[in-house]
């Protein structure tokens, strides 16, 4: 594991910039022009690659282990109950 | 698969397999946004079961000019908030996001983490209480557009805000994730070396 001090600075994009950024160059949203800066940047400043990479690893996990489900046993209640407030509304088969 | 006006038809007919097939479908993803705004499984279970009994009394008049999803989740959403602002009467969801970003101050990769270190309870306690400490505006658009998958237009349109915003407050989330998950990491690993 490594570990170092605050921002550095850039000559073609600020690390604030790169920030600023992050989520549109992480969705692929930065134009052509923007996105060359900010992979010069990310080429020589180890923070925020560091700051990408565990920007996205955290999408990941929370994309991967997020999901939150209904608690099996109350999952089928709530299902009977729903199932019978259905089946006892007016049907219209008109529409 | 039935399409939305498949679905739509056969469920005005009453027919049974369609009801289970819209239970399958959107009652977890009504739960994951409502368990997560609210913390609480019974008031999650609440807004699942308020939910579909309002979609049953719109059937009828569902017109279909927003997906079955986004209408869904736009009713949980606005039934998960105003359960919010009764414990919270201050509470800020509005438009208004006039926080500066969150600058990060960790910069740690996380090379050893979290397989090594953290069984997969542990990194889900860890999620958890990452998620937990977000404020609740940044929590809504980060569950919808990221644990559940919505696109920004579509989470624009559940939340009732502009597509920048979303996008604005999705990136505030992220930052404020990676930073608390990284934070965790840090201690999960003194404690870690602690115990070797």
């Amino acid at each position: 594991m490594t570990e170092s001090k605050g921002p550095t600075w850039n000559k073609t994009m600020k690390c604030e910039e790169l920030l600023q950024y992050l989520s549109d160059y992480i969705d692929q949203e930065l134009d052509e022009e923007l996105t060359a800066e900010a992979q010069e940047h990310l080429a020589t400043c180890h923070n925020c690659r560091v700051m990408l990479d565990t920007t996205q690893q955290t999408i990941f996990l929370f994309r991967e282990q997020g999901k939150r489900a209904i608690p099996a046993a109350r999952r089928q209640r709530l299902f009977d109950q729903l199932q019978d407030a259905f089946l006892a509304r007016k049907t219209n088969p008109q529409k | 698969m039935l399409n939305e006006q498949e679905l739509l038809a056969a469920l005005r007919q009453g027919d049974a397999e369609a009801f289970t097939l819209l239970f399958e479908t959107y009652s977890d993803k009504i739960y994951g946004l409502s368990v997560g705004l609210l913390e609480n499984e019974a008031e999650a279970e609440g807004i699942v079961q308020e939910t579909f009994l309002r979609f049953f009394e719109r059937l009828d008049q569902f017109e279909g000019r927003s997906k079955i999803s986004t209408w869904l989740y736009r009713v949980s959403y606005n039934a998960s908030i105003d359960l919010l602002r009764q414990r919270k009467p201050h509470m800020s969801v509005g438009l208004v996001d006039d926080d500066t970003l969150p600058m990060p101050a960790v910069f740690v990769d996380w090379s050893q983490w979290p397989e090594r270190l953290l069984s997969e309870d542990e990194v889900t306690a860890e999620l958890d209480k990452a998620i937990s400490a977000l404020p609740e505006k940044y929590r809504a658009i980060f569950i919808l557009r990221e644990i559940e998958g919505l696109s920004t237009r579509e989470t624009a349109q559940v939340t009732d805000l502009s597509v920048s915003a979303v996008k604005v407050r999705l990136h505030r989330a992220r930052l404020l994730l990676r930073e608390r998950l990284t934070e965790s990491l840090i201690t999960r690993t003194v404690e870690h070396s602690g115990t070797e």
